[in-house]
């Protein structure tokens, strides 16, 4: 082996070392990670409710501009404001959070836009189904947090299912939409 | 998702805490004309009185318009159970902070015909929900919320748009935070009226969207990390007596 190619290998090896250390890890932020879906209530006004708990990890590569992640959201942390309505959506007949007390959503495929991720291409389960799920970038942004003294990235995503490919289909024959929107608030913290 | 009636838990008349002072205030539910905004408690107590007053008030000031009516002023009661006000706001210009703010009580009146409407929201600041408990205790302290001296907010409105249809397009009126009141727009994302199969009532409602400063209410904590722009996304539904 000449000096030139192990010189090369090397420089192979450095940059992909280099490359590698780009890509970082974050831990979800709970107190700012919130799954809130919207549903149209008879043509009239629209119905909201929120999931309290949210937790996981994201790993980022800005270089490579790629980037996973695996969130799990708690179904019985279900909280829309009218507690009779929470408790409906919760039952067997609609998210039946007993025997599904966790969603999930697992995405290997970031987008990016310049230095900021558009879109998030992953599978949703919910109601102990999986389907493909797109999540569009309302706002992206990466800042050094004072009080956590650490990186965080961050911003809103929205993705519009179709629930009753997820066997949630109580009230279609009544007219309440089978389209949902989810608005997804996520916050992580760099580890 | 929810049928309208069979899981209520609230009752849907918004009575006021206080009486009206100084009793009666006669056209007070039909003073849209007058632009002016009422103190937040003046409104009569009884759903049917200020419907009568409304109407007495309209057909006085009106009479061309009533005229063409057929039905005149309708008061609505808020349905508490699909009346919420949710709060956005930007975090570190990274993503957006939402709280739940209701069940919100109250009532409105709306004459087609002549055009009018009036609004009154009582807003039970206190009931601010983040997902996060200690940000909804952050959220009621003095340099937010002041939940304590101001457990309400008001939205008190007699300025209405309607759409061709008929339907309310915007509602002008005046929001009244931390005992602060600055002129507030709500603008109709969507509005529509159905006749309720359940209630066996017409029920109207929509989702409303609105924009104010929170630094103008004194509410000023976390500025500038968290924004000064606050986005109100307020889902109504009202039905009619």
């Amino acid at each position: 082996m000449t000096k030139s190619s192990l010189l090369a290998i090397a420089a192979a090896l450095g940059f992909a070392a280099a490359a590698h250390a780009e890509s970082a890890t974050y831990a979800i932020e709970p107190s700012h990670t919130f799954a809130t879906f919207e549903i149209g209530h008879f043509g009239t006004s629209t119905n909201r409710g929120r999931f309290n708990k949210t937790s996981g990890t994201v790993t980022l590569d800005k270089a490579a501009k790629t980037g996973s992640l695996d969130v799990t959201v708690d179904t019985t942390s279900l909280d829309t404001g009218t507690a009779a309505f929470t408790k409906h959506i919760s039952s067997e007949e609609i998210l039946n959070v007993a025997a599904n007390p966790t969603a999930r959503l697992v995405a290997t495929k970031f987008v990016f836009n310049g230095d900021k991720v558009s879109e998030i291409d992953g599978n949703l389960t919910l109601n102990g189904k999986t389907n493909p799920v797109v999540l569009k970038a309302q706002n992206f942004n990466c800042y050094q947090n004072p009080m956590l003294k650490r990186e965080v990235c961050g911003g809103d995503f929205d993705a519009t299912i179709v629930r009753s490919q997820y066997g949630v289909s109580y009230g279609l024959n009544y007219g309440f939409p089978d389209n949902v929107h989810l608005v997804i608030q996520v916050e992580a913290v760099k580890q | 998702m929810k049928p309208s009636s069979s899981d209520r838990e609230a009752p849907v008349s918004g009575v006021p805490l206080t009486a009206p002072r100084g009793g009666a205030r006669p056209c007070s539910g039909a003073a849209a004309r007058g632009g002016r905004a009422l103190a937040p408690f003046a409104w009569p107590i009884r759903a049917v009185a200020s419907s009568a007053i409304a109407f007495l008030c309209a057909s006085a000031g009106s009479l061309p318009a009533l005229a063409q009516s057929v039905a005149g002023p309708v008061t609505y009661q808020l349905d508490p159970n699909h009346t919420f006000v949710t709060f956005e706001v930007l975090h570190f210009g990274t993503s957006t902070l939402r709280g739940r703010i209701g069940p919100v009580n109250g009532e409105v009146t709306i004459d087609r015909t002549a055009k009018m409407g009036d609004l009154r929201l009582r807003i039970p600041v206190t009931t601010v929900s983040t997902g996060t408990r200690m940000l909804d205790a952050r959220l009621r302290e003095p340099d937010l919320l002041a939940t304590t001296e101001y457990p309400e907010a008001y939205f008190v409105a007699t300025k209405f748009q309607f759409d061709v249809a008929g339907g309310v397009k915007e509602v002008r009126g005046e929001f009244t935070l931390r005992g602060v009141g600055e002129p507030l727009s709500l603008v109709a994302r969507s509005f529509a009226c159905r006749q309720d199969a359940m209630l066996k009532r017409q029920v109207c409602g929509g989702d409303f969207d609105g924009a104010l400063k929170r630094s103008r209410f004194g509410a000023t904590m976390g500025l500038p990390f968290v924004g000064d722009d606050v986005h109100l996304v307020v889902q109504v539904e009202a039905i009619a007596p």
